[in-house]
This record gives structure tokens, sequence and C-alpha cells, in this order.
């Protein structure tokens, strides 16, 4: 599988959200704002790429039997590093992103592409999974987060719209996070379908 | 038994260096957070009293509402206090800071953290809420009210965020209480 092609099945193909139905935790808890949607996005896509690296590396040396307890301290260990650096040397990025970061240890996407792919392929391959699947969660996250905001704010990245608008509140609460979902997902696969039959 | 034993000493030995690299990065970066901690309560504190250059180290006061004390100095004067305060919210604790000056005015109000619901009690964070207590002075005690334009001694509520806004609001109503009956003797009548 080349390079290309991972990222791209990370980003369409086989998209945590829409397609694998994954991560479903911070999917529906942090997309409230557009905003929050990209800094959980780009967090977990870092700690991914890092943690599919490292467990590519380790493949051999992990014993089949142990191997989860083995991701999960691997994984740990590699998102209380990234708090702790973040905390002494980029203090902005870290009140901004600050919530997201203890979060993504328990985000299933990590795990699952730990057991389903970093244990059985090279480092380099698997990195780029780990950036194709973040993508994928990345832009999922986004476009759910700033519909959410939109119609439940009344504004995108922060930014007021028409200030008539009375907001649909329910959009930024947890009702509103399944609604968003469940339509956006139809809206994937049905996208997804049609380029399929068109390229058949 | 050696089937237990083998994955048992790996999972050993990957545990222990993570455990190692984690107490290495931990004492490199410990002082530096340490300093970042502290530059970042400076700053909060600034916000709330603008007027202060300096501040004093924390005085604990031994209660759960009001809970520390920080004197506000510039030149070498004590221009107001910083009080810290926390209040329950809607989702749970409310930390805030309050900045009266020496002449019994709220200079601001500063929400150091809380787990508010976002787009609705979270907004108390933003000035068009926050910004009400500035200027109130400590000898009246703030009510909330909604549909209503408030006046002197009113904080106008966020919509739909009631709890929200009644819980900074008595954060800062016990903060002005204990600078009354505490610290009032730096107040020029």
């Amino acid at each position: 599988m080349n390079i290309l092609k991972t990222i791209k099945n990370g980003i369409i193909n086989e998209n945590p959200i829409f397609i694998q139905v994954i991560g479903m935790c911070p999917t529906l808890g942090v997309t409230t704002s557009a905003i929050n949607g990209i800094g959980m996005g780009l967090a977990t896509t870092f700690v991914l790429i890092g943690s599919n690296l490292v467990i590519s590396l380790l493949r051999k040396f992990i014993p089949d039997k142990v191997r989860i307890p083995a991701f999960v301290v691997v994984i740990a260990s590699f998102v209380t590093l990234i708090q702790f650096l973040l905390q002494a040397y980029l203090p902005d990025l870290n009140s901004a992103l600050g919530l997201y970061i203890p979060l993504i240890v328990v985000n299933c996407i990590i795990l699952a592409r730990a057991e389903a792919f970093a244990s059985k392929n090279n480092p380099i391959i698997a990195s780029f999974d780990g950036l194709g699947m973040g993508l994928g969660f990345t832009m999922a996250l986004t476009v759910i987060g700033a519909v959410r905001e939109i119609i439940g704010s009344g504004s995108i990245f922060g930014f007021q719209l028409a200030s008539a608008y009375q907001p649909m509140l329910i959009m930024i609460m947890p009702p509103g996070a399944f609604l968003t979902l469940a339509f956006l997902m139809v809206g994937f696969n049905v996208l997804k379908n049609k380029n399929k039959k068109s390229i058949q | 038994m050696k089937n237990i034993l083998k994955p048992g000493i790996r999972l050993f030995i990957i545990c222990a260096i993570s455990v190692l690299l984690l107490s290495v990065v931990s004492e490199m970066t410990k002082d530096v957070i340490k300093q970042q901690e502290i530059d970042a309560k400076a700053a909060a504190m600034k916000i709330v009293l603008p007027d202060a250059t300096s501040f004093s180290d924390k005085t604990e006061t031994g209660q759960s509402d009001v809970t520390a004390v920080y004197e506000a100095i510039d030149n070498g004067k004590t221009v107001g206090y910083v009080i810290e305060s926390n209040s329950k919210g809607f989702g749970g604790a409310v930390n805030i800071m309050v900045g009266v000056s020496s002449d019994g005015v709220i200079e601001g109000v500063n929400i150091l953290s809380h787990t508010e619901t976002p787009g609705l009690g979270a907004k108390a964070v933003e000035p068009k809420f926050i910004d009400q207590y500035k200027g109130k002075k400590v000898d009246k005690t703030l009510v909330v009210v909604k549909g209503k334009v408030p006046e002197d001694s009113e904080i106008e509520a966020i919509t739909a965020s009631t709890i929200t806004s009644r819980a900074v609001t008595t954060g800062v109503n016990n903060a002005v209480a204990y600078f009354n009956s505490n610290l009032s003797g730096g107040v020029t009548q």
C-alpha cells in the first residue's frame, strides 16, 4: 500500500468517524464549535502519528498476549509526555488545547489503529496511516463543529454571523451532536458511494 | 510457566522504560512549569486590578468560599486586593478572581476556571457579561436579573444560563463581603 493511498484511506475510505464509527466520545463531546473541532483533531493527529510510529517500531518486541496493555502504556506515556512539554514550552497553545490533551488517551481511534495497523506494518507506512486517520478525524470534527456552531451559536470560528439570528441552542448540546453526526454520516456515505459508482 | 514469564517480562520492560522517560521529562520541565503557573497567575491578577505593578504572596483565608487574598501594590502603596473565591455553578465549581481597589470599587472580575456548558454558561467569560461587574461599588450586594435593563446593584443574566450567572455573582458578593469585613481597614472613607 503506497503512501498516498494510505493517507486517502484514512480521510475517505476508512474515515474513522463516518465509516468506521469509532472515537465517538470526543466527536460528540467537543464539536460544539469549529475551532474546538480543529484543535482536538490536530492534537489527536499528532498523537496518532507518534503512537503509530512507536508501536510499529516495537511491533516485534511486544508479545501478542499482552499487546493491549502494552499499547495503552505507550499511548498514555506519549500523551503525558506531550502534555509536560506543552505546559513548559508552549503555554499559550496549552491553554487553548488544555482540556483535550488528556482526553486523547481514551480516544478509541488511537488504540484501534495501533491494533489494526501499526502493529502489523512498517514504521513509515504506519506513520502515514496515523496522518491519514488523523486528517480524516480532524476533517470530520471540523465539519461537525462548524455545522453545530453555525446553527447552534450563530457564529463560525467565533465570528458572529447574522446578529438577528436566534440560535437553536439544542445544536450545541448532546442531542444536537447526535443529530448532526447522523445527517453528516448519511451525506458522507451518499457522496462516497456516488463517487464509487461513477468510477465504475 | 515460560508462556507467562516472557510476555510478563517484556511488558515490565515497556512499563519501566515509559516510567523512566516520563520521570526524566517531568523533572526536566518541573521548574519551567512552576514558573509558567506563577506568571499566568500574575497576568490574571493584572486583568482584575490593572493599576497594580506587583502582587504580594498568597494569603490563605482558611475559608472554603473565599480562599485567598493577594495585596496589589503600585509604587510601594497598596492600591487594592485580589480576592479568589469559588462558588457552585451549573456544571461544577466556578473559580474567580475579584479585583477590589482600596477605595472600594470592583475593578474587574476574571473567571479562573469553570466547567459550565459551552455556548451557554461558558459565555460568562465574555466581556458582555463579565465587564458588568466593573465599577460596581462594594457597598451593595449584587443581584441577578433577567429580561430587564439592570440597575446599579443588578447584573443581567446570560440568556438561558441563570445558574451560571448567579454562581459568578455569588462569588463576587462573597469576595466583596470578605473585603468589607476584613480588608476595608485600607478603604479611604
